[in-house]
């Protein structure tokens, strides 16, 4: 048991910086389908952490909600926004409203941004996974900012998904797996707000014939 | 069983007007006619916790939960909703509505009152959310039924805010659960509000104050707190208006019980008033933010939805200044749940009228449509707070108890607050001025839209007026009951 008390820290930090990493790797690309592969490589590491706090923590319906998300954001969300893609066309995220170099820069402050407010948090738990909890708050605040500043539709559902992605790891590193009867609501949930967020989209592409949210701008006062 | 009596009804009706096709006005009239069956059941609910009797729980895991709290705002969603779909497209209006639209519209708002009434009866804090989550998923669907650009465009912004927002809240749910975690070790029901209110007082002050940040930003974002308010006028201005009535009050009022559903839980667990005072910041926020842009709108189904930014406003001081407080703060979400479902049908009818929704092209309303104009015009000074109407009596209530405090911050904001609602009826009444009087322009044919719809519409007036001339025994000890599980 030694063993695995000093090894599940370590890989739950491991994990949480993949799920991160992934996060920060859509900042620097601009073709969408770039930033589908990012998100799906998130998914299968967030999936991995989950599977790995089951395995530590000793609760195995972690590992339903696990596959369930592994199916639903490695598999099928990714295949939904690859054929949107497709359709709608603007294939490029081309002039994001903050250009790629500062957008690294403020992904690095959120995160410096994460490790103070959530302080208090890690100081009182005793969680061996503690220390990936400011990761996923950093995660969160970094899909917020890619909704904000991304001009192409597709490109904030990508920012939507990450930052549902982020609150999961969050709920997982923090609380070891919410009641499953929750966690199932959450999925579809989150099923269902993409599957309207598409629908929207087709229905921007119709009304607008374009996905750029520029255009979205005729309601004032 | 009296949950399935709620809950049921819209589903089902759902269902009916998914299967029936392509649709038929029997198919509205008859869901309108179930809805009585949810407002009963809710009015059961109230009645037995007004008496006093203990909160009814049902399903695995004491899933539902119907204290005073859940059960006044069962009433007030259900009433909204009923009147809703009494006055539906498809049921009494005339609209250029194709079938399918009708059919949609239906399926959607029915399944949007579920999760409205589901949201208010969950016991577990966590099903609360999901349920919550649900209602943006559905009303944006919605927004789009007339498949317009400005439609489709305020739609994608309300579900991208109110997506984040609704995250965030979840953020917050999470944070608030971690701690009991730590505490208790992984319990059966820990996400129950009241097993959550029991170990709330051993829970860390400095983790729930950050969770209670993450969760006033979120359901402050769907109840439209400002600064989170920036969806609330173009989704209320291009959604159908019975949509828009029913967001406006039922949806908002949902979004505020969450928030004082777990100030309750913050307050036990963190001593020094911080939600209060959060709650009054962002309040005279709300209010300044609503003052002035009632001023600026050209446009006044946006000027109808600053309203609601303002009540608001109100709202959130209410809650935060201790339990005289709380009982006007409720008794005037109650008022501005009956105001609001009825101007926005009102505003619909108007612009049906006179083809566009700008104050500047709806001149001579009391010739055009003296019933509508009187209506809509009653309905105003209602909200702006003047006698006879039920308003006067909870804002008066409200700053008699903010004045009451003993902070002479708090009452320097009070005098505040009291500045800036002054700044907005000035604006109201100019604006009202505007529409009523002087020569309807000359294509706009006089006549009223609403024909036999204007009885219910008057009905909910006399409502209005009468919660002004007195506070009825039945509400005043409900109100009573929930001040005492709110505030202890």
């Amino acid at each position: 048991m030694n063993g695995n008390d000093a090894l599940f820290p370590q890989l739950a930090t491991l994990g949480s910086s993949l799920v991160l990493l992934f996060g920060i790797a859509l900042l620097w690309r601009r073709s969408l389908g770039a930033y589908v592969r990012a998100f799906r490589w998130q998914s299968l590491a967030l999936a991995l952490t989950f599977a790995l706090i089951g395995y530590f923590g000793h609760n195995h319906e972690l590992y339903v909600v696990a596959v369930i998300l592994a199916v639903l954001k490695v598999i099928i969300i990714p295949s939904y926004l690859t054929r949107l893609y497709e359709r709608v066309g603007g294939r490029r995220e081309a002039q994001p409203y903050v250009n790629i170099a500062t957008s690294l820069i403020i992904a690095g402050l959120l995160v410096s941004l994460s490790y103070a407010i959530t302080r208090p948090l890690v100081a009182v738990s005793k969680l061996p996974t503690r220390n990936g909890i400011p990761l996923a708050v950093g995660l969160i605040l970094i899909g917020v900012f890619v909704i904000i500043s991304r001009r192409k539709a597709l490109s904030q559902i990508v920012g939507f998904l990450v930052l549902e992605n982020g609150i999961a790891l969050l709920a997982a590193l923090g609380t070891y797996g919410i009641p499953l009867i929750v966690e199932l609501g959450v999925f579809l949930d989150v099923l269902m707000g993409f599957l309207v967020m598409q629908i929207l989209v087709y229905q921007i592409k119709d009304t607008f014939e374009s996905i750029d949210v520029e255009q979205l701008s005729k309601l004032r006062h | 069983m009296k949950f399935l009596l709620l809950l049921l009804p819209p589903f089902v009706a759902a269902l009916g007007a998914y299967m029936v096709r392509p649709y038929r006005a029997t198919v509205g009239w008859f869901n309108a006619l179930l809805s009585l069956v949810s407002l009963g059941a809710a009015l059961v609910f109230a009645g037995h916790a007004a008496r006093g009797g203990e909160a009814p729980v049902f399903g695995p895991g004491e899933l539902l939960r119907a204290d005073g709290l859940s059960a006044l705002l069962m009433v007030c969603v259900a009433a909204a909703s009923t009147l809703t779909l009494f006055l539906s497209p498809g049921v009494g209006t005339e609209t250029n509505y194709t079938q399918a639209q009708f059919r949609r519209y239906q399926v959607l708002i029915n399944l949007f009152i579920f999760s409205m009434l589901l949201a208010v009866s969950a016991n577990n804090v966590a099903i609360m959310w999901v349920a919550l989550e649900a209602t943006t998923i559905f009303s944006a669907l919605l927004i789009t039924l007339a498949r317009s650009k400005s439609s489709v465009e305020a739609s994608w912004k309300y579900v991208l805010i109110g997506s984040v927002g609704i995250a965030l809240a979840f953020a917050g749910t999470v944070l608030g659960y971690f701690d009991f975690v730590a505490l208790a070790g992984r319990a059966e029901n820990a996400l129950n509000w009241p097993v959550l209110l029991q170990n709330a007082p051993a829970m860390h002050p400095e983790v729930m104050k950050l969770a209670f940040v993450f969760l006033l930003v979120g359901y402050g974002t769907k109840a439209g707190i400002a600064p989170m308010h920036t969806w609330k006028p173009d989704a209320y201005g291009e959604a159908p208006p019975a949509l828009a009535a029913l967001m406006s009050s039922a949806l908002f009022a949902v979004a505020m019980y969450a928030i004082l559903r777990w100030k309750v839980v913050a307050d036990a667990a963190v001593k020094d008033h911080y939600a209060d005072n959060l709650l009054l910041a962002l309040g005279l926020l709300s209010l300044a933010i609503a003052a002035f842009s009632v001023a600026q709108s050209r446009n006044y189904k946006r000027m109808l939805a600053y309203s609601s930014v303002e009540h608001t406003g109100l709202i959130c001081f209410g809650l935060g200044l201790g339990a005289a407080g709380v009982f006007a703060a409720l008794l005037h979400l109650v008022n501005h749940t009956a105001a609001k479902s009825l101007m926005f049908f009102l505003a619909g009818d108007i612009e049906r009228r006179y083809g566009s929704p700008a104050i500047k092209q709806a001149r001579g309303l009391l010739k055009v449509a003296p019933w509508t104009g009187g209506l809509f015009a009653a309905g105003l000074l209602a909200l702006v707070g003047l006698p006879p109407f039920g308003m006067f009596i909870s804002e008066f209530a409200l700053f008699r108890a903010g004045f009451a405090q003993h902070h002479p911050w708090v009452r320097g904001l009070m005098a505040a607050a009291l500045l800036l609602l002054l700044v907005a009826f000035v604006s109201f009444i100019t604006h009202l001025n505007r529409m009523l009087y002087g020569e309807p322009p000359a294509e706009v044919a006089a006549g009223e839209t609403a024909g036999w719809r204007l009885a219910p519409m008057l009905l909910g007036l006399l409502a209005l007026a009468m919660l002004g001339l007195t506070l009825p025994a039945p509400l005043e000890t409900l109100l009573q009951q929930i001040v005492r599980i709110v505030s202890r």
